[in-house]
Protein backbone atom coordinates (compact mmCIF):
# COMPACT_ATOMS: atom_id res chain seq x y z
CA UNK A 1 0.00 0.00 0.00
CA UNK A 2 1.56 3.09 -0.84
CA UNK A 3 1.68 6.38 1.16
CA UNK A 4 -0.78 8.21 -1.51
CA UNK A 5 -3.10 5.34 -1.68
CA UNK A 6 -3.49 5.29 2.46
CA UNK A 7 -3.72 9.29 2.27
CA UNK A 8 -6.49 8.75 -0.35
CA UNK A 9 -8.92 6.23 1.33
CA UNK A 10 -12.53 7.19 1.43
CA UNK A 11 -13.31 6.18 4.80
CA UNK A 12 -16.13 9.13 4.61
CA UNK A 13 -18.15 6.28 2.59
CA UNK A 14 -18.70 4.03 5.93
CA UNK A 15 -20.47 6.19 7.25
CA UNK A 16 -24.18 5.68 5.80
CA UNK A 17 -23.37 2.18 6.02
CA UNK A 18 -21.55 2.54 9.77
CA UNK A 19 -24.34 4.70 10.82
CA UNK A 20 -27.36 2.33 9.57
CA UNK A 21 -25.60 -0.80 10.76
CA UNK A 22 -25.22 0.47 14.24
CA UNK A 23 -28.47 1.98 14.57
CA UNK A 24 -30.68 -1.26 13.17
CA UNK A 25 -28.20 -3.94 14.42
CA UNK A 26 -25.37 -3.44 16.85
CA UNK A 27 -27.55 -1.09 19.63
CA UNK A 28 -30.54 -3.58 19.05
CA UNK A 29 -27.74 -6.52 20.24
CA UNK A 30 -26.59 -4.40 22.82
CA UNK A 31 -30.43 -4.39 24.11
CA UNK A 32 -30.84 -7.69 23.77
CA UNK A 33 -28.63 -8.44 26.15
CA UNK A 34 -29.22 -6.11 28.64
CA UNK A 35 -32.94 -7.18 28.18
CA UNK A 36 -32.18 -10.90 29.25
CA UNK A 37 -30.89 -9.87 32.31
CA UNK A 38 -33.92 -7.89 33.43
CA UNK A 39 -37.29 -8.84 34.19
CA UNK A 40 -38.69 -7.38 31.20
CA UNK A 41 -42.86 -7.93 31.01
CA UNK A 42 -45.88 -6.18 29.54
CA UNK A 43 -45.49 -3.89 32.18
CA UNK A 44 -42.52 -2.34 32.03
CA UNK A 45 -42.35 -2.93 28.26
CA UNK A 46 -42.69 1.05 27.60
CA UNK A 47 -40.16 1.78 29.84
CA UNK A 48 -37.10 -0.85 29.30
CA UNK A 49 -35.15 1.19 31.44
CA UNK A 50 -37.08 0.38 34.59
CA UNK A 51 -37.54 -3.33 34.26
CA UNK A 52 -35.78 -4.51 37.36
CA UNK A 53 -32.71 -6.16 37.08
CA UNK A 54 -32.45 -10.04 38.17
CA UNK A 55 -29.14 -11.00 36.65
CA UNK A 56 -28.85 -14.69 35.31
CA UNK A 57 -32.51 -15.33 36.40
CA UNK A 58 -34.01 -15.57 33.24
CA UNK A 59 -30.82 -17.62 32.22
CA UNK A 60 -31.82 -19.99 35.10
CA UNK A 61 -35.25 -20.04 34.68
CA UNK A 62 -35.20 -21.12 30.90
CA UNK A 63 -32.61 -23.86 32.48
CA UNK A 64 -34.73 -25.29 34.99
CA UNK A 65 -38.21 -24.62 33.73
CA UNK A 66 -38.69 -23.32 30.31
CA UNK A 67 -38.34 -26.17 28.09
CA UNK A 68 -35.20 -24.42 26.71
CA UNK A 69 -32.97 -27.94 26.46
CA UNK A 70 -35.66 -29.84 25.13
CA UNK A 71 -36.05 -26.52 22.31
CA UNK A 72 -32.83 -26.86 21.63
CA UNK A 73 -32.45 -30.70 21.11
CA UNK A 74 -35.94 -30.53 18.78
CA UNK A 75 -33.77 -27.85 17.04
CA UNK A 76 -30.78 -29.38 16.68
CA UNK A 77 -32.28 -32.71 16.03
CA UNK A 78 -34.70 -31.47 13.03
CA UNK A 79 -31.97 -29.37 11.75
CA UNK A 80 -29.53 -32.67 11.27
CA UNK A 81 -32.30 -34.76 10.15
CA UNK A 82 -32.89 -32.59 7.38
CA UNK A 83 -29.24 -32.00 6.31
CA UNK A 84 -28.75 -36.05 6.48
CA UNK A 85 -32.44 -36.32 4.51
CA UNK A 86 -31.35 -33.79 1.77
CA UNK A 87 -27.87 -34.55 1.02
CA UNK A 88 -28.62 -38.02 -0.80
CA UNK A 89 -31.26 -36.29 -2.70
CA UNK A 90 -29.31 -32.89 -3.53
CA UNK A 91 -26.35 -34.81 -4.87
CA UNK A 92 -28.53 -37.18 -6.76
CA UNK A 93 -30.15 -34.67 -8.55
CA UNK A 94 -27.08 -32.83 -9.50
CA UNK A 95 -25.15 -36.27 -10.78
CA UNK A 96 -28.95 -36.65 -12.79
CA UNK A 97 -27.51 -33.22 -14.42
CA UNK A 98 -24.58 -34.41 -15.83
CA UNK A 99 -26.47 -37.08 -18.12
CA UNK A 100 -27.98 -35.20 -21.40
CA UNK A 101 -31.47 -35.92 -21.51
CA UNK A 102 -34.64 -34.29 -22.93
CA UNK A 103 -36.02 -31.22 -21.46
CA UNK A 104 -32.53 -31.11 -19.27
CA UNK A 105 -32.63 -27.18 -19.04
CA UNK A 106 -36.60 -27.11 -18.03
CA UNK A 107 -35.68 -30.19 -15.36
CA UNK A 108 -33.16 -28.13 -14.14
CA UNK A 109 -35.43 -25.65 -12.86
CA UNK A 110 -38.14 -27.69 -11.64
CA UNK A 111 -36.00 -28.97 -9.54
CA UNK A 112 -35.47 -25.54 -7.17
CA UNK A 113 -39.04 -24.74 -7.03
CA UNK A 114 -39.21 -26.20 -3.55
CA UNK A 115 -36.25 -24.40 -2.74
CA UNK A 116 -37.44 -21.14 -3.76
CA UNK A 117 -40.89 -21.34 -3.15
CA UNK A 118 -41.71 -18.26 -0.17
CA UNK A 119 -41.56 -20.57 3.08
CA UNK A 120 -44.78 -19.44 4.11
CA UNK A 121 -46.31 -21.26 1.03
CA UNK A 122 -44.52 -23.83 1.86
CA UNK A 123 -46.32 -24.25 5.20
CA UNK A 124 -49.61 -23.30 3.79
CA UNK A 125 -49.60 -26.16 1.03
CA UNK A 126 -48.52 -28.54 3.37
CA UNK A 127 -50.82 -27.70 5.76
CA UNK A 128 -53.40 -28.11 3.54
CA UNK A 129 -52.44 -31.31 2.36
CA UNK A 130 -52.00 -32.71 6.14
CA UNK A 131 -55.15 -31.49 7.33
CA UNK A 132 -57.62 -34.22 9.38
CA UNK A 133 -59.61 -34.70 6.52
CA UNK A 134 -57.10 -33.68 3.82
CA UNK A 135 -56.30 -35.94 0.90
CA UNK A 136 -53.28 -37.67 2.23
CA UNK A 137 -56.06 -39.20 4.94
CA UNK A 138 -58.20 -39.70 2.19
CA UNK A 139 -55.65 -41.97 0.52
CA UNK A 140 -54.83 -43.74 3.12
CA UNK A 141 -58.23 -44.12 4.36
CA UNK A 142 -58.79 -45.43 1.04
CA UNK A 143 -55.84 -47.96 1.09
CA UNK A 144 -57.36 -49.30 4.54
CA UNK A 145 -54.32 -47.64 6.50
CA UNK A 146 -54.91 -46.09 9.92
CA UNK A 147 -55.12 -42.05 9.11
CA UNK A 148 -52.96 -40.10 12.14
CA UNK A 149 -52.79 -36.70 13.00
CA UNK A 150 -50.08 -34.48 11.31
CA UNK A 151 -50.37 -31.52 12.69
CA UNK A 152 -50.39 -32.65 16.45
CA UNK A 153 -48.93 -34.98 18.54
CA UNK A 154 -45.97 -37.27 18.20
CA UNK A 155 -46.04 -37.58 14.20
CA UNK A 156 -45.68 -33.62 13.97
CA UNK A 157 -42.09 -34.11 14.50
CA UNK A 158 -41.57 -36.15 11.87
CA UNK A 159 -44.20 -33.54 9.30
CA UNK A 160 -41.68 -30.60 10.05
CA UNK A 161 -38.31 -33.01 9.56
CA UNK A 162 -40.47 -34.22 5.81
CA UNK A 163 -41.51 -30.83 4.71
CA UNK A 164 -38.06 -28.84 5.73
CA UNK A 165 -36.17 -31.73 3.93
CA UNK A 166 -38.72 -31.16 1.06
CA UNK A 167 -37.61 -27.65 0.51
CA UNK A 168 -33.81 -27.95 1.11
CA UNK A 169 -32.84 -30.38 -0.85
CA UNK A 170 -32.57 -28.29 -4.09
CA UNK A 171 -29.68 -25.65 -2.13
CA UNK A 172 -27.73 -29.01 -1.86
CA UNK A 173 -28.35 -29.83 -5.50
CA UNK A 174 -27.18 -26.01 -6.58
CA UNK A 175 -24.07 -26.36 -5.06
CA UNK A 176 -23.35 -29.76 -5.94
CA UNK A 177 -24.21 -28.66 -9.60
CA UNK A 178 -21.56 -25.58 -9.44
CA UNK A 179 -19.15 -27.89 -8.33
CA UNK A 180 -19.50 -30.87 -10.87
CA UNK A 181 -19.64 -28.33 -13.27
CA UNK A 182 -16.50 -26.86 -12.34
CA UNK A 183 -14.48 -30.69 -12.74
CA UNK A 184 -13.17 -30.34 -16.19
CA UNK A 185 -13.78 -32.72 -19.57
CA UNK A 186 -9.85 -33.60 -18.57
CA UNK A 187 -10.77 -35.22 -15.62
CA UNK A 188 -13.58 -37.09 -16.87
CA UNK A 189 -11.35 -38.31 -20.32
CA UNK A 190 -8.93 -39.81 -17.86
CA UNK A 191 -11.06 -41.53 -16.02
CA UNK A 192 -12.53 -42.94 -18.55
CA UNK A 193 -9.67 -44.23 -19.82
CA UNK A 194 -7.81 -45.14 -16.38
CA UNK A 195 -11.56 -47.53 -16.62
CA UNK A 196 -12.51 -46.22 -13.87
CA UNK A 197 -16.70 -46.55 -14.69
CA UNK A 198 -19.58 -46.57 -13.00
CA UNK A 199 -19.16 -46.61 -8.45
CA UNK A 200 -15.59 -46.47 -9.14
CA UNK A 201 -15.48 -43.31 -10.87
CA UNK A 202 -17.98 -41.94 -8.44
CA UNK A 203 -16.39 -42.58 -5.34
CA UNK A 204 -12.77 -42.50 -6.72
CA UNK A 205 -13.08 -39.18 -9.05
CA UNK A 206 -16.33 -37.65 -8.57
CA UNK A 207 -17.35 -37.42 -4.46
CA UNK A 208 -13.35 -36.41 -3.66
CA UNK A 209 -13.51 -33.52 -6.20
CA UNK A 210 -17.19 -32.15 -4.70
CA UNK A 211 -16.94 -33.18 -0.65
CA UNK A 212 -15.92 -29.82 -0.03
CA UNK A 213 -19.00 -28.05 -1.33
CA UNK A 214 -20.95 -30.82 -0.36
CA UNK A 215 -19.99 -30.32 3.30
CA UNK A 216 -20.20 -26.45 3.09
CA UNK A 217 -23.89 -27.19 1.59
CA UNK A 218 -24.70 -29.23 4.55
CA UNK A 219 -23.28 -26.25 7.04
CA UNK A 220 -25.25 -23.51 5.73
CA UNK A 221 -28.55 -26.00 5.17
CA UNK A 222 -28.20 -26.56 8.67
CA UNK A 223 -27.64 -22.96 9.61
CA UNK A 224 -31.02 -22.14 7.32
CA UNK A 225 -32.95 -25.11 8.94
CA UNK A 226 -31.68 -24.13 12.35
CA UNK A 227 -33.29 -20.77 12.05
CA UNK A 228 -36.21 -21.27 10.17
CA UNK A 229 -39.03 -19.53 12.02
CA UNK A 230 -41.54 -19.23 9.16
CA UNK A 231 -41.93 -23.29 7.91
CA UNK A 232 -43.06 -24.31 12.00
CA UNK A 233 -44.93 -21.20 12.09
CA UNK A 234 -46.91 -21.73 9.36
CA UNK A 235 -47.68 -25.21 9.14
CA UNK A 236 -48.23 -25.63 12.97
CA UNK A 237 -49.55 -22.65 14.38
CA UNK A 238 -49.33 -21.09 17.90
CA UNK A 239 -49.49 -22.62 20.16
CA UNK A 240 -47.48 -25.32 18.33
CA UNK A 241 -47.36 -29.18 19.40
CA UNK A 242 -44.92 -29.48 22.37
CA UNK A 243 -42.98 -32.07 19.46
CA UNK A 244 -42.14 -29.36 17.04
CA UNK A 245 -41.58 -26.23 19.57
CA UNK A 246 -38.54 -25.53 17.83
CA UNK A 247 -36.56 -22.51 18.82
CA UNK A 248 -37.49 -19.38 17.02
CA UNK A 249 -41.36 -20.76 17.88
CA UNK A 250 -39.83 -20.73 21.76
CA UNK A 251 -38.53 -17.01 21.65
CA UNK A 252 -41.23 -15.86 20.10
CA UNK A 253 -44.23 -17.31 22.35
CA UNK A 254 -42.37 -16.34 25.49
CA UNK A 255 -42.46 -12.49 23.48
CA UNK A 256 -45.68 -12.16 21.89
CA UNK A 257 -47.70 -14.93 23.74
CA UNK A 258 -46.51 -14.88 27.49
CA UNK A 259 -44.71 -11.11 27.18
CA UNK A 260 -42.08 -12.45 29.29
CA UNK A 261 -39.56 -10.39 26.96
CA UNK A 262 -36.75 -10.69 29.58
CA UNK A 263 -36.53 -14.67 29.22
CA UNK A 264 -37.49 -14.42 25.79
CA UNK A 265 -34.20 -12.51 25.38
CA UNK A 266 -32.09 -15.08 27.13
CA UNK A 267 -33.56 -18.00 24.88
CA UNK A 268 -32.54 -16.00 22.16
CA UNK A 269 -29.53 -15.21 22.87
CA UNK A 270 -29.00 -18.86 24.12
CA UNK A 271 -29.93 -20.21 21.28
CA UNK A 272 -26.53 -18.43 19.48
CA UNK A 273 -24.86 -21.25 21.47
CA UNK A 274 -25.97 -23.88 18.77
CA UNK A 275 -25.36 -21.57 15.57
CA UNK A 276 -22.26 -21.15 16.76
CA UNK A 277 -20.41 -24.01 15.60
CA UNK A 278 -21.70 -24.24 12.00
CA UNK A 279 -20.97 -20.79 12.08
CA UNK A 280 -17.45 -20.91 12.95
CA UNK A 281 -16.91 -23.65 10.22
CA UNK A 282 -18.76 -21.85 7.37
CA UNK A 283 -16.20 -18.28 8.69
CA UNK A 284 -13.32 -20.76 7.77
CA UNK A 285 -14.15 -21.75 4.52
CA UNK A 286 -14.92 -17.96 3.36
CA UNK A 287 -12.21 -16.32 2.07
CA UNK A 288 -12.53 -12.90 3.72
CA UNK A 289 -9.14 -11.59 2.52
CA UNK A 290 -10.68 -9.29 -0.16
CA UNK A 291 -7.92 -6.35 -0.06
CA UNK A 292 -5.06 -8.94 -1.87
CA UNK A 293 -4.92 -9.17 -6.06
CA UNK A 294 -5.17 -12.51 -6.72
CA UNK B 1 -20.47 -37.77 -32.83
CA UNK B 2 -17.53 -35.79 -30.34
CA UNK B 3 -20.37 -33.91 -28.99
CA UNK B 4 -22.21 -37.67 -27.99
CA UNK B 5 -18.95 -38.94 -26.85
CA UNK B 6 -18.22 -35.99 -24.76
CA UNK B 7 -21.69 -36.43 -23.45
CA UNK B 8 -21.49 -39.44 -22.62
CA UNK B 9 -18.02 -39.19 -21.09
CA UNK B 10 -19.15 -37.06 -18.01
CA UNK B 11 -21.97 -38.49 -17.25
CA UNK B 12 -21.76 -40.55 -13.79
CA UNK B 13 -25.26 -42.28 -13.15
CA UNK B 14 -25.44 -45.23 -15.56
CA UNK B 15 -28.93 -44.99 -17.87
CA UNK B 16 -31.55 -46.87 -15.80
CA UNK B 17 -30.14 -45.15 -12.63
CA UNK B 18 -30.35 -41.93 -14.22
CA UNK B 19 -33.94 -42.19 -15.14
CA UNK B 20 -35.41 -43.39 -12.09
CA UNK B 21 -33.79 -40.80 -10.13
CA UNK B 22 -35.44 -37.90 -12.70
CA UNK B 23 -38.54 -39.48 -12.46
CA UNK B 24 -38.30 -39.40 -8.53
CA UNK B 25 -37.04 -36.53 -8.27
CA UNK B 26 -39.94 -34.87 -10.31
CA UNK B 27 -42.93 -36.75 -8.71
CA UNK B 28 -41.32 -35.10 -5.35
CA UNK B 29 -41.55 -31.60 -6.78
CA UNK B 30 -44.45 -31.92 -8.93
CA UNK B 31 -47.10 -34.06 -7.27
CA UNK B 32 -47.68 -31.77 -4.30
CA UNK B 33 -47.44 -28.43 -6.82
CA UNK B 34 -49.87 -30.40 -8.28
CA UNK B 35 -52.62 -30.79 -6.00
CA UNK B 36 -52.50 -27.34 -4.76
CA UNK B 37 -52.90 -25.99 -8.19
CA UNK B 38 -56.01 -28.60 -8.37
CA UNK B 39 -57.36 -27.23 -4.97
CA UNK B 40 -56.71 -23.93 -5.84
CA UNK B 41 -59.41 -24.68 -8.94
CA UNK B 42 -61.77 -27.10 -6.48
CA UNK B 43 -64.83 -26.56 -4.73
CA UNK B 44 -63.47 -26.37 -0.66
CA UNK B 45 -66.30 -29.31 0.23
CA UNK B 46 -64.58 -31.93 -2.31
CA UNK B 47 -60.89 -30.66 -0.93
CA UNK B 48 -62.05 -31.95 2.11
CA UNK B 49 -63.63 -35.05 0.85
CA UNK B 50 -60.22 -35.78 -0.33
CA UNK B 51 -60.50 -35.05 -4.20
CA UNK B 52 -57.26 -35.03 -5.99
CA UNK B 53 -58.55 -33.45 -9.19
CA UNK B 54 -62.12 -31.38 -9.14
CA UNK B 55 -64.77 -32.60 -10.77
CA UNK B 56 -65.32 -29.68 -12.57
CA UNK B 57 -62.19 -26.11 -12.58
CA UNK B 58 -63.37 -22.88 -11.40
CA UNK B 59 -61.66 -19.75 -11.03
CA UNK B 60 -63.77 -18.82 -8.44
CA UNK B 61 -61.35 -18.69 -5.62
CA UNK B 62 -59.25 -16.55 -7.00
CA UNK B 63 -61.77 -13.87 -7.66
CA UNK B 64 -62.94 -14.36 -3.76
CA UNK B 65 -59.67 -14.60 -2.35
CA UNK B 66 -59.31 -10.47 -2.91
CA UNK B 67 -62.35 -9.76 -0.39
CA UNK B 68 -61.73 -12.38 2.07
CA UNK B 69 -58.94 -10.67 2.82
CA UNK B 70 -57.05 -7.77 1.69
CA UNK B 71 -54.70 -9.25 -0.38
CA UNK B 72 -54.11 -6.54 -2.93
CA UNK B 73 -53.42 -4.33 0.26
CA UNK B 74 -50.36 -7.02 1.28
CA UNK B 75 -49.00 -7.10 -1.97
CA UNK B 76 -48.71 -3.67 -2.16
CA UNK B 77 -47.66 -3.12 1.19
CA UNK B 78 -45.23 -6.09 0.37
CA UNK B 79 -43.89 -4.18 -2.80
CA UNK B 80 -43.35 -1.16 -1.50
CA UNK B 81 -41.72 -1.97 1.54
CA UNK B 82 -39.38 -4.65 0.66
CA UNK B 83 -38.47 -2.57 -2.92
CA UNK B 84 -37.60 0.63 -1.02
CA UNK B 85 -35.68 -1.73 1.40
CA UNK B 86 -33.82 -3.31 -1.40
CA UNK B 87 -33.44 0.16 -3.15
CA UNK B 88 -31.79 1.59 0.24
CA UNK B 89 -29.96 -1.43 1.06
CA UNK B 90 -28.34 -1.83 -2.03
CA UNK B 91 -27.15 2.03 -2.56
CA UNK B 92 -25.66 1.85 0.83
CA UNK B 93 -23.94 -1.23 0.06
CA UNK B 94 -22.14 -0.71 -2.74
CA UNK B 95 -20.32 2.54 -0.97
CA UNK B 96 -20.00 0.52 2.13
CA UNK B 97 -18.44 -2.68 -0.23
CA UNK B 98 -16.04 -0.51 -2.28
CA UNK B 99 -14.36 0.84 0.69
CA UNK B 100 -14.34 -2.72 1.99
CA UNK B 101 -12.70 -4.40 -0.81
CA UNK B 102 -10.19 -1.54 -2.37
CA UNK B 103 -9.18 -0.03 0.77
CA UNK B 104 -7.80 -1.36 4.08
CA UNK B 105 -8.19 0.10 7.34
CA UNK B 106 -8.39 -1.03 10.97
CA UNK B 107 -11.22 -3.25 11.64
CA UNK B 108 -11.78 -4.25 8.05
CA UNK B 109 -11.71 -8.18 8.81
CA UNK B 110 -14.28 -7.73 11.34
CA UNK B 111 -16.69 -5.87 9.71
CA UNK B 112 -16.28 -8.45 7.04
CA UNK B 113 -16.78 -11.47 9.42
CA UNK B 114 -19.70 -9.37 11.28
CA UNK B 115 -21.74 -9.13 7.87
CA UNK B 116 -21.35 -12.90 7.72
CA UNK B 117 -21.78 -13.57 11.33
CA UNK B 118 -25.22 -11.17 10.96
CA UNK B 119 -26.62 -13.52 7.86
CA UNK B 120 -26.81 -16.54 10.54
CA UNK B 121 -28.11 -15.14 13.99
CA UNK B 122 -31.49 -15.79 14.74
CA UNK B 123 -34.13 -13.03 13.56
CA UNK B 124 -35.68 -13.24 16.47
CA UNK B 125 -32.90 -11.94 18.42
CA UNK B 126 -33.14 -8.54 16.19
CA UNK B 127 -36.80 -8.40 16.61
CA UNK B 128 -36.95 -8.40 20.26
CA UNK B 129 -34.95 -5.40 21.09
CA UNK B 130 -36.71 -3.57 18.05
CA UNK B 131 -39.75 -4.02 19.51
CA UNK B 132 -39.02 -2.82 22.77
CA UNK B 133 -37.34 -0.22 21.44
CA UNK B 134 -40.20 0.90 19.29
CA UNK B 135 -42.71 0.57 22.05
CA UNK B 136 -40.39 2.57 24.33
CA UNK B 137 -40.10 5.47 21.81
CA UNK B 138 -43.38 5.23 20.66
CA UNK B 139 -44.57 5.66 24.34
CA UNK B 140 -42.08 8.56 25.28
CA UNK B 141 -42.57 10.85 22.18
CA UNK B 142 -46.37 9.46 21.65
CA UNK B 143 -46.00 8.75 18.09
CA UNK B 144 -47.03 5.28 16.65
CA UNK B 145 -44.39 3.47 15.43
CA UNK B 146 -45.07 -0.34 15.66
CA UNK B 147 -47.66 -1.10 12.90
CA UNK B 148 -46.72 1.64 10.11
CA UNK B 149 -44.40 0.53 7.12
CA UNK B 150 -41.91 2.15 8.35
CA UNK B 151 -41.38 -0.15 11.55
CA UNK B 152 -41.17 -3.20 8.88
CA UNK B 153 -39.21 -1.02 7.44
CA UNK B 154 -36.39 -0.98 10.14
CA UNK B 155 -36.55 -4.16 10.52
CA UNK B 156 -35.79 -5.58 7.02
CA UNK B 157 -33.16 -3.54 7.21
CA UNK B 158 -31.46 -6.10 9.86
CA UNK B 159 -30.83 -8.68 7.18
CA UNK B 160 -30.85 -6.57 3.95
CA UNK B 161 -28.19 -4.18 5.07
CA UNK B 162 -25.71 -7.00 5.65
CA UNK B 163 -26.71 -9.39 3.05
CA UNK B 164 -26.08 -7.36 -0.16
CA UNK B 165 -23.26 -5.57 1.16
CA UNK B 166 -21.64 -9.33 0.93
CA UNK B 167 -22.95 -9.55 -2.03
CA UNK B 168 -21.76 -6.08 -3.40
CA UNK B 169 -18.12 -7.44 -1.54
CA UNK B 170 -18.36 -10.04 -3.28
CA UNK B 171 -18.71 -8.99 -6.62
CA UNK B 172 -16.71 -5.76 -6.60
CA UNK B 173 -14.10 -8.18 -5.59
CA UNK B 174 -14.07 -9.70 -9.32
CA UNK B 175 -13.88 -6.31 -10.74
CA UNK B 176 -10.72 -5.57 -12.28
CA UNK B 177 -8.86 -2.96 -10.52
CA UNK B 178 -6.46 -1.52 -13.43
CA UNK B 179 -9.36 0.33 -14.85
CA UNK B 180 -9.35 2.49 -11.26
CA UNK B 181 -6.35 2.63 -10.90
CA UNK B 182 -5.65 4.21 -14.25
CA UNK B 183 -8.46 6.78 -13.43
CA UNK B 184 -6.66 7.59 -9.93
CA UNK B 185 -3.22 7.62 -11.93
CA UNK B 186 -5.49 10.63 -14.29
CA UNK B 187 -6.38 12.64 -10.77
CA UNK B 188 -9.82 10.90 -10.21
CA UNK B 189 -10.69 11.29 -6.60
CA UNK B 190 -12.57 7.95 -4.68
CA UNK B 191 -15.69 9.75 -5.26
CA UNK B 192 -15.22 10.15 -9.12
CA UNK B 193 -13.72 6.60 -8.74
CA UNK B 194 -17.11 5.51 -7.66
CA UNK B 195 -19.33 7.37 -9.82
CA UNK B 196 -17.54 6.66 -12.56
CA UNK B 197 -16.27 3.61 -12.80
CA UNK B 198 -17.08 1.65 -10.14
CA UNK B 199 -20.95 2.35 -10.42
CA UNK B 200 -21.40 1.89 -13.83
CA UNK B 201 -19.61 -1.57 -13.79
CA UNK B 202 -21.35 -2.89 -10.77
CA UNK B 203 -24.46 -2.24 -11.74
CA UNK B 204 -25.66 -6.25 -12.34
CA UNK B 205 -24.02 -6.88 -8.81
CA UNK B 206 -26.47 -4.39 -7.49
CA UNK B 207 -29.63 -5.36 -9.10
CA UNK B 208 -28.65 -8.68 -8.03
CA UNK B 209 -28.56 -7.74 -4.36
CA UNK B 210 -31.47 -5.73 -4.64
CA UNK B 211 -33.66 -8.36 -6.89
CA UNK B 212 -32.71 -10.76 -3.76
CA UNK B 213 -33.07 -8.49 -1.24
CA UNK B 214 -36.42 -7.98 -2.20
CA UNK B 215 -37.49 -11.41 -2.06
CA UNK B 216 -36.29 -11.97 1.50
CA UNK B 217 -38.52 -9.38 2.92
CA UNK B 218 -41.55 -10.48 0.64
CA UNK B 219 -40.89 -14.44 1.72
CA UNK B 220 -40.59 -12.65 5.72
CA UNK B 221 -43.18 -13.16 8.48
CA UNK B 222 -41.18 -13.43 11.57
CA UNK B 223 -40.66 -9.49 11.16
CA UNK B 224 -43.96 -8.46 9.49
CA UNK B 225 -45.99 -10.54 11.60
CA UNK B 226 -45.19 -8.71 15.13
CA UNK B 227 -44.68 -5.44 13.11
CA UNK B 228 -47.94 -4.64 11.20
CA UNK B 229 -51.40 -3.43 11.97
CA UNK B 230 -54.55 -4.13 9.37
CA UNK B 231 -53.68 -1.52 7.42
CA UNK B 232 -49.19 -1.94 7.25
CA UNK B 233 -50.08 -6.20 6.48
CA UNK B 234 -47.62 -7.70 4.02
CA UNK B 235 -49.05 -10.24 1.54
CA UNK B 236 -47.48 -13.19 3.93
CA UNK B 237 -49.59 -11.70 6.67
CA UNK B 238 -52.74 -11.32 4.78
CA UNK B 239 -51.99 -14.69 4.18
CA UNK B 240 -51.91 -16.00 7.32
CA UNK B 241 -54.74 -14.28 8.05
CA UNK B 242 -56.83 -16.27 5.30
CA UNK B 243 -55.04 -19.39 7.42
CA UNK B 244 -57.06 -18.61 10.78
CA UNK B 245 -60.15 -17.53 8.96
CA UNK B 246 -59.80 -21.33 7.64
CA UNK B 247 -59.71 -22.59 11.28
CA UNK B 248 -63.01 -20.90 12.50
CA UNK B 249 -65.28 -21.14 9.16
CA UNK B 250 -67.69 -24.49 9.13
CA UNK B 251 -65.64 -25.70 5.75
CA UNK B 252 -62.16 -24.47 5.74
CA UNK B 253 -61.64 -22.40 2.77
CA UNK B 254 -59.06 -24.49 0.71
CA UNK B 255 -59.25 -23.29 -2.21
CA UNK B 256 -59.13 -19.74 -1.55
CA UNK B 257 -55.82 -20.40 0.90
CA UNK B 258 -54.33 -22.66 -2.08
CA UNK B 259 -55.32 -19.76 -4.38
CA UNK B 260 -53.84 -16.95 -2.48
CA UNK B 261 -50.64 -18.73 -1.70
CA UNK B 262 -49.93 -19.30 -5.27
CA UNK B 263 -50.46 -15.37 -6.07
CA UNK B 264 -47.59 -14.62 -3.32
CA UNK B 265 -45.55 -17.28 -4.42
CA UNK B 266 -45.73 -17.20 -7.99
CA UNK B 267 -43.78 -13.62 -8.52
CA UNK B 268 -41.14 -15.19 -6.23
CA UNK B 269 -40.82 -18.36 -8.18
CA UNK B 270 -40.68 -16.32 -11.43
CA UNK B 271 -37.77 -13.94 -10.34
CA UNK B 272 -35.79 -16.66 -8.69
CA UNK B 273 -36.31 -18.89 -11.91
CA UNK B 274 -34.90 -15.70 -13.87
CA UNK B 275 -32.29 -14.91 -11.74
CA UNK B 276 -31.19 -18.14 -10.74
CA UNK B 277 -27.84 -18.00 -12.52
CA UNK B 278 -27.25 -15.33 -9.36
CA UNK B 279 -28.90 -17.80 -6.99
CA UNK B 280 -25.44 -19.86 -5.90
CA UNK B 281 -23.41 -16.49 -5.25
CA UNK B 282 -26.37 -14.96 -3.70
CA UNK B 283 -27.20 -17.23 -1.46
CA UNK B 284 -23.82 -19.07 -0.20
CA UNK B 285 -22.68 -15.15 -0.61
CA UNK B 286 -19.70 -16.68 -2.68
CA UNK B 287 -15.84 -16.60 -1.98
CA UNK B 288 -16.02 -20.08 -1.06
CA UNK B 289 -12.15 -21.70 -1.48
Amino acid sequence: MTSMERRDRPLWMLIPGAILLAVVILAPLALVSYMSLTDLDQYTLRHWTLAPFIGLGNYVEALLQAPLLSSIWISVSTAALVCVISLPIGVTAALAMQNRFPARGLVRSLFLIPYVLPAFAVGAMWRTILKPDAIVNGVLGQLGLPAPLWLNGPASYWVLVAVEAWSAWPFVYLLTLAALQSITKDVHEAAAIDGALGWAKLTRVILPQIAGSVALSMVISFLHSVNNFSVPYVLFSLPAPASVQVLPLLTYAQSFQSFRFGLSAATAVASLIIVAIPLLVYLRALRLDVGERR
Amino acid sequence: MSRFRAASVQQVLPRPVHAAAVVALLLIVLVPLAYILSASLNSDLAVAAGDFWPSQFTFGNYARIWQTTDLAGGLRNSVLISGSVAVVSALVSVMTAYVLVRHKFLGRLTTLRGLVILQSVPGTLLLLPIFVLFASVSTALRVPIIGTPWAVFVTYLTFALPFSTWVMVTYLRGLPLEIEEAARIDGAGPATVLLRIVLPLSWPGIVVAAIFSFLQGWNDVLFSSVMTSPASRTAAVALSVLSSTQDTGAVPIYGQMMAASLVCAAPVVLLNLVFQRYLVNGLTAGGIK
